[in-house]
């Protein structure tokens, strides 16, 4: 097995989870939050796009926008000292968007479903909205934020077109497991893909094991997308 | 209100919940104005539609006990109510937070969960993490009405005097006759949205008591 692909893909899951759930949070906090207008069902349609779009879509507007070819992508090259396709960097911003709605559907879920009875109980006894969040709705509502960084976990490990149209396949910058497997069949290498096709398999089920597992033994609050 | 205990009497379904939760600052006026007069620091703007101003409930400091308990879930009874506290390290705090857990009879379940106790029990806690917030007033929204009578009979003056030694007044809304002479305070009665009386119990609620009384002597 290639294990600077395992290893790659490893840390770009969990710097992506990482990152995600910090951007995640409030999004999901102000989603389970906002009353009527537009702006709502806009960001809720933006967040859920990566659901229903072929991941070369997400990897070709990133790669033609974020590239030498717009002012953005200018800007980030003297930035950085290189383009953000083809690099470490280039694949945490595609998994990112790739992966936001997985981190935050089941926290918006879980913040709506936190009754408003405490977060009201709590504020006429003198508690900022803030002091609410972290001391009340955030501990009642921690299954689905597990849930979220479960999912965003797995589903970054398991991620293939974004990949493939952003990263190519230069191995440890941007060579994941999945990219390996695809190479590895091309190459009639079916002992080592049959390897890596089985520890993709046995992430994303121990992944959604330990979530059902969890639920089983009543945590609340955790609902899958 | 002027008195240092004031009962808002009127049917199920007369929207007293509804004033309760505008002057706690829960639900926003659609038009009107809401004003505090504490002694200690005379006339303050909660709430004017007029002048778009709208106090959020957390600085009005007016503690609210509903019909539910509310408590939260992931904490102790004794979480619960020093939740409502801000950090006060003040001397005899553990004294003080002894006898209001002794004062609402909780004491003995202060490392149980909400999930633990019972309905009447719940209140109770409820009720003390209200007492124990900093008010500038406490509005009880049928707090009493899940106790048995013994008990709510013995709880109320010590509730009473507690809250007259910390000089908050309270704002009390019940459909419950019993509940409004078990308290003893200036009551105002609504009908169809207006006060349609105002005065001690015996008098603005005569006609029930009559009736109630006509009841027991069968």
């Amino acid at each position: 097995m290639d294990w600077q692909a395992v290893e790659l893909t490893a840390r770009l899951a969990g710097v992506t989870t990482a990152l995600l759930m910090l951007v995640g949070l409030p999004l999901a906090w102000w989603l389970a939050r906002s009353g009527g207008g537009v702006m709502r069902p806009t960001v809720q349609a933006l967040v859920g796009l990566p659901l229903v779009l072929p991941p070369t879509v997400l990897g070709f507007y990133l790669l033609v926008d974020l590239g030498p070819l717009t002012s953005v992508g200018r800007g980030l090259v003297r930035l950085l000292g290189h383009p953000l396709a083809f690099s470490f960097e280039g694949l945490v911003v595609g998994s990112m968007l790739y992966s936001l709605p997985f981190a935050v559907q089941p926290m918006v879920a879980g913040f709506a479903a936190v009754d408003r009875q405490f977060g009201e109980a709590a504020s006429t006894l003198g508690a900022s909205p803030a002091r609410i969040f972290w001391g009340i709705t955030l501990p009642l509502a921690r299954g689905s934020v597990w849930t979220a960084a479960l999912l965003t976990f797995t589903h970054t490990v398991g991620e293939f077109g974004v990949v493939l149209m952003l990263g190519g396949n230069i191995p440890g910058a941007t060579r994941t497991m999945s990219i390996a497997l695809y190479d590895a069949v091309q190459d009639g290498q079916y002992v080592d893909a049959n390897r890596t096709a089985g520890a993709l398999l046995a992430v994303a089920f121990a992944g959604l094991l330990a979530l059902y597992w969890r639920r089983g033994r009543g945590v609340r609050g955790g609902d899958l997308v | 209100m002027t008195k240092p205990w004031t009962v808002l009497f009127a049917p199920s379904g007369a929207g007293k919940t509804t004033i309760l939760r505008l002057i706690a600052g829960l639900d926003r006026l659609e038009k009107g104005k809401i004003v505090s007069r504490a002694e200690s620091e005379g006339e303050l703007v909660l709430a004017d539609t007029d002048g778009r101003v709208h106090v959020p409930a957390h600085r009005r400091s007016m503690p609210m006990v509903a019909q539910r308990p509310a408590l939260f879930p992931h904490r102790t009874v004794l979480g619960n109510v020093l939740y409502a506290g801000t950090e006060r390290q003040a001397a005899g705090r553990d004294m003080q937070l002894d006898a209001l857990l002794e004062l609402c009879r909780v004491g003995h379940l202060r490392n149980r969960y909400p999930s633990q106790i019972s309905g009447g029990e719940s209140q109770r806690v409820a009720l003390a993490r209200a007492l124990w917030a900093p008010a500038r007033a406490l509005l009880l929204d049928e707090p009493f009405s899940g106790l048995d009578v013994g008990l709510r009979d013995a709880l109320i003056p010590e509730v009473k005097e507690y809250l007259a030694a910390r000089r908050v007044p309270v704002l009390q809304v019940t459909h419950d006759v019993g509940e409004v002479f078990a308290v003893g305070a200036e009551v105002i009665r609504l009908e169809d949205g207006r006060v349609a009386a105002q005065g001690p119990p015996e008098i603005v609620l005569e006609r029930e008591r009559t009736r109630l009384l006509r009841q027991l002597g069968g």
